[in-house]
């Protein structure tokens, strides 16, 4: 059982390498239309992709602390922010409503059967990263409060 | 299996030594970049504690201590087109508490696939993950915090006619841990966007959806004097139609499920053999929003809608983790973070189990949700500087009338041709309901607020064991947030439910510290402290503390705790766990 184990930690030390590419996934808009994370990307030199859930209170931390400074953020570094929303049947009707009431102008879409949250291979949101020129050059797991700051110096130094 | 495993791991070192080379490294860089992985691995460590070990205590926790689960992800895209992957899952010595053990190996490859992706050709052979619709008639999916994992093995091919119609057929068995379900799955799903077709919506979106989901399973009866067919095949046909029209939207769902055997509870997993009965499910959801103001309804009514791909699944009592489900149904009512808002929370009552003595029909649900968002501007008397957030939602659900025919009962022993009739539209059997209101402030740059009150209701015998009674409570919450700057901010929140029934008045709270954007501790504790007739609760604090550390797509957590038993529902499922005490390690990463 030992050499299994340490079989799995080698692949670990093995693989950490590189930046990867967007992963091509197709998501839904609000109103039902098919959309590929690829498109996205093609029309969008830099973008911040973020998972979020409406059951999840960090997330909602995170995007009511950037929907603050997003139009700031916008006119300073050209950026597009997705929030992609990874509620499934349970709480999905509650994304059109909750995005409304808060205000939020992020593009919206939906990832109802995790299959972006999967192609990243994260397990928790929120889940944060940016894309520039389709590939993934910065990301990062979880908010706290603050982070909105950290966000914005590694979106500046992307844009250039 | 392990043969396989070191092949595979050998072609990675070869390609690593390569790499090891310059001229080489551009090709190792081309791997990675096609290459993606993530590993997750969460361990627990159960600990001595007199409050779990009491002997008193119906579910032990057992000989195995200390456990681990870990998960090691990897998608390869050969090229624009192909894309191929696997998931290796190491469960050793066995699956975490309360977790099921139907996932049972040291080390094996769960799933794995080959993929062929065009911009209207979607094709997977191997296992995949699907969903038609809003899942209610079939979701392949995985949760690994839920322990679910229910990927079919098998074909999928994806079609897109144009930009408008889509059709997706499935054929495959369930995964069973690291096995496959007897019964295999069979379907297809259209989705129709008429809009573009007919231009008949200027401002929005018409989309229909016709599905066809089918299990066959072979069936062995167990008394030979059966008077009926026992239908091997079992199927559920469902049409919806989702409309958008400016601000408002409103999409209905109809499920009709095939005749099946029913459940006898409480007598093993057995079947009555005389009497075969229809599932049906409705689902409708409605809203309006604009900016600073969103309202959504929702109404569903649920009828021995369980549905699964190896019929001894269907059991709530021995398949509590929901392995090899081919629908989801969801709890409909909001889902709450804090701990006391999750003592009594109600669970989905999908139907159909009838109690072998003195039947009690429990054929399904129906009720509703209301959800109300309103931003109170910036400015304004109660908006202050920063504006308030407001929202306000209320929930109902009732198990469904009915009346039986129980002729060849037995005394109070009910009989194998019991049959039953519901009422369609009839709310009067309330198991639960509650309302929350949530108000989010701002009072400053630094220091923030969220208000909670929940008054709720909960039918704890009917949803959990007859020897409990309703419990009727409300609670509230405080929860404030002050940053320092730097990434350094501290959080507090307390929590009191307040009830004189069940386990009476609870106390809770959590303080959590980030020192940066990266790391934080917390520390929280819920203290039941009022004398009451749930010993398990009474004057027992149930602690927690812990930090986590985060980093890019990194993040290790470390936690010490004593957990409660009992129900435990996260996610829309519901479960009975024991109560542990001891450590967990969660690591996740990505590269």
């Amino acid at each position: 059982m030992n050499k299994k184990i340490t079989t799995f930690f080698l692949f670990l030390g093995i693989l950490t390498f590189g930046q990867t590419k967007l992963p091509n996934v197709t998501l839904k808009t609000l109103v039902g239309q098919s959309v590929t994370t690829k498109s996205i990307a093609e029309n969008n030199d830099l973008l911040i992709i973020s998972l979020w859930a409406t059951w999840c209170v960090p997330c909602k931390n995170e995007l009511d602390a950037i929907a603050e400074v997003y139009e700031d953020w916008i006119s300073e570094t050209g950026v597009a922010y997705y929030a992609v929303s990874i509620d499934d049947a349970r709480t999905s009707n509650r994304i059109k409503p909750m995005v409304n009431g808060k205000d939020w102008e992020f593009e919206i879409l939906l990832d109802q059967n995790s299959d972006l949250k999967r192609a990243f291979g994260v397990s928790t949101v929120p889940f944060t990263a940016i894309i520039k020129k389709g590939e993934i050059v910065y990301n990062h797991v979880g908010y706290s409060p603050g982070f909105e700051d950290e966000l914005y110096e590694q979106l500046r130094k992307h844009s250039k | 299996m392990i043969k396989k495993s070191i092949t595979l791991l050998t072609t990675i070192c070869v390609m690593y030594t390569f790499a090891q080379e310059n001229q080489s490294i551009s090709i190792f860089d081309q791997f990675s970049k096609k290459l993606s992985a993530s590993y997750e691995s969460n361990s627990q460590w159960y600990l001595n504690d007199s409050y779990v070990d009491n002997p008193n205590n119906p579910n032990q926790i057992g000989e195995e201590r200390l456990r681990s689960t870990n998960f090691l992800r990897l998608d390869y895209q050969f090229s624009e087109k192909f894309s191929a992957g696997l998931q290796l899952e190491s469960y050793t010595p066995e699956n975490l508490l309360n977790m099921s053990n139907l996932y049972d190996k040291d080390l094996g490859i769960a799933t794995y696939y080959l993929r062929y992706k065009t911009k209207r050709l979607d094709l997977t052979l191997g296992y995949f993950y699907e969903q038609f619709g809003s899942g209610l008639i079939f979701r392949a999916w995985e949760d690994r915090n839920l322990g679910i994992n229910n990927a079919l093995r098998g074909g999928r091919i994806k079609y897109a006619l144009n930009d408008d119609i889509t059709i997706t057929t499935i054929y495959g068995n369930q995964r069973k841990g690291f096995e496959l379900s007897d019964g295999c799955v069979f379907g297809v799903d259209s989705q129709i966007n008429i809009s573009n077709i007919f231009k008949v919506i200027p401002k929005g979106s018409l989309v229909f959806g016709f599905s066809y989901v089918g299990k066959k399973e072979k069936y062995d009866a167990i008394q030979n004097e059966s008077s009926i067919d026992i239908p091997e095949l079992i199927n559920a046909y469902s049409a919806r139609i989702n409309l958008t029209n400016g601000n408002f939207y409103s999409d209905i769902e109809y499920i009709l499920k095939s005749k099946d055997l029913r459940l006898k509870t409480s007598s093993g997993i057995e079947f009555s053999e005389q009497e075969t009965f229809e599932g049906s499910a409705l689902l409708w959801t409605a809203g309006y929003s604009q900016k600073g103001f969103g309202l959504s309804y929702n109404f569903r009514r649920l009828e021995n809608m369980r549905f699964f791909s190896e019929r001894v699944f269907s059991d709530p009592l021995t398949n509590a983790t929901n392995q090899l489900s081919v629908n989801y149904l969801p709890a409909l009512n909001k889902q709450h973070d804090y701990t006391l808002a999750n003592i009594y929370l109600y669970q989905t009552q999908p139907g159909l189990t009838v109690q072998n003595y003195d039947p009690i029909v429990k054929a399904g649900e129906i009720g509703h949700f209301i959800d109300l968002f309103y931003n109170i501007k910036k400015g304004s008397f109660l908006g202050g500087k920063y504006g308030t957030k407001l929202n306000i939602n209320m929930s109902y659900w009732a198990s469904l009338e009915t009346q039986y025919n129980d002729s060849n009962s037995t005394g109070p022993i009910t009989g194998d041709g019991l049959t039953y009739e519901s009422d369609f539209f009839n709310f009067k059997n309330k198991l639960f309901s509650d309302i929350n209101i949530e108000i989010r402030k701002k009072w400053n740059k630094k220091l923030s607020s969220i208000f909670t009150y929940i008054n709720s209701f909960y039918d704890k015998s009917y949803l959990e064991l007859p020897i409990y009674d309703e419990v009727r409570y409300w609670i509230g919450v405080a929860e404030s947030t002050y940053k320092f700057g730097g990434g350094k901010s501290f959080r507090l929140e307390l929590q009191h439910l307040s009830t004189n029934d069940d386990a009476r008045n609870w106390m809770g709270g959590t303080a959590e510290y980030f020192f940066n954007s990266k790391f934080g501790i917390y520390l929280n504790d819920s203290y039941n402290y009022e004398t009451s007739n749930i010993p398990a609760d009474t004057k027992v604090h149930f602690y927690n503390i812990g930090g986590s550390y985060a980093k890019g797509a990194s993040r290790v957590a470390l936690n010490y705790g004593r957990q409660r038993g009992g129900l435990l529902c996260v996610g829309g499922v519901c479960r009975q766990v024991s109560p542990n005490t001891g450590l967990t390690l969660n690591f996740t990463t990505t590269f």
